[in-house]
């Protein structure tokens, strides 16, 4: 296994990869629809373009960024580039606890910079039309029920992930196409009710580069993207284990 | 079986081993054994290259094929 310093240094990369690409979709997605009126309060903008499509597009982003990241980080890092996968993992055991804190610090900062580099490179506008691609609850969407979208969303995502990639028996090589083609679908569906994190680092990101860069102050609505993916992600991979386990007949 | 390469050379030499690729039969002389690293885990997990190798018998074409020489 290679060292500590060169995983965190791949689930740096990957979660900037992530978030520069997946979130970027949706900032660029509203900024080519600004100023067009928007027919009722729960359409902000993506939806305007194609409809379901335009979460569509933006999942699929945020798809072959994480195909791309998990192909070539895979066997380096495990490409968690996911708090809440990380911890799912080493609630079943099959990740080590020392290695948990350096993971999500990992990823807290890939996703942190892709936000500021976003900024630079596309421009204010990123941030005052885009939100850098933060996440919050849509119009008429509880605190609760935006909770419990993200769970469910990311119980998806980490039912994929033990099913093709951590149970032993899956067949080898679909991991990266599959994960990232069940994010985009995850994202088509919840996208207009939470934004569709399931991933506290990509959530992060954004409401950081927000703060420092002077946009809206998010923070209130954070510990749904913390507490939605981590239970959504362990209790799958719980289940996942509970399910599969061999039973002598 | 017979050596293939001491064969085309006209000497009659016993066959050790087989090549792996192609299935020639190979003396002491031309069998060339690789030790192939083992590696376990990927995706979700890292891999960890493990201690033990595995043996590889190749003949010298087919060595020299998967070299790239």
């Amino acid at each position: 296994m290679v060292s500590l310093s060169k995983r965190m240094l791949a689930e740096f990369i990957g979660t900037f990869l992530l978030v520069f690409f997946g979130a970027g979709a949706a900032v660029i997605t509203l900024m080519i629809s600004a100023g067009q009126p928007t027919p009722n309060e729960f359409n902000i903008g993506i939806g305007m373009l194609g409809g379901l499509g335009d979460w569509l597009a933006i999942g699929l982003a945020f798809g072959f960024a994480i195909a791309a990241s998990i192909y070539a980080f895979g066997r380096v890092s495990g490409c968690h580039i996911n708090p809440a996968v990380t911890i799912a993992l080493w609630a079943i055991k099959k990740f080590p606890s020392g290695d948990v804190i350096p993971y999500i610090i990992a990823q807290l900062a890939g996703a942190s910079l892709a936000s500021f580099l976003f900024f630079a490179s596309v421009g204010p506008d990123a941030l005052a039309i885009g939100g850098l691609g933060a996440t919050a609850p849509f119009p008429g969407i509880g605190y609760m029920q935006a909770i419990l979208v993200e769970a469910i969303g990311t119980f998806l995502l980490m039912i994929a992930i033990m099913g093709v990639a951590v149970d032993r028996k899956a067949t080898p090589g679909f991991a990266g196409l599959i994960i990232g083609l069940t994010v985009a679908g995850v994202i088509t569906t919840i996208g207009n009710i939470t934004g569709a994190s399931i991933n506290p680092a990509r959530t992060f990101g954004p409401y950081l580069g927000q703060m420092l860069l002077g946009g809206a102050n998010l923070w209130e609505f954070f510990p749904i993207y913390i507490i939605g993916p981590i239970v959504g992600a362990v209790l799958a991979a719980v289940a996942y284990n509970y399910m599969s386990a061999d039973t002598a007949t | 079986m017979k050596c293939y390469i001491c064969a085309q050379m006209g000497k009659d030499t016993d066959a050790v081993a087989v090549c792996i690729v192609c299935g020639m039969g190979l003396c002491m002389d031309h069998a060339i054994r690789e030790e192939v690293d083992i590696w376990e885990g990927g995706y979700p997990f890292p891999s960890e290259k493990m201690e033990k190798t595995i043996p590889r018998i190749l003949c010298p074409p087919c060595y020299e094929g998967l070299k790239g020489d």
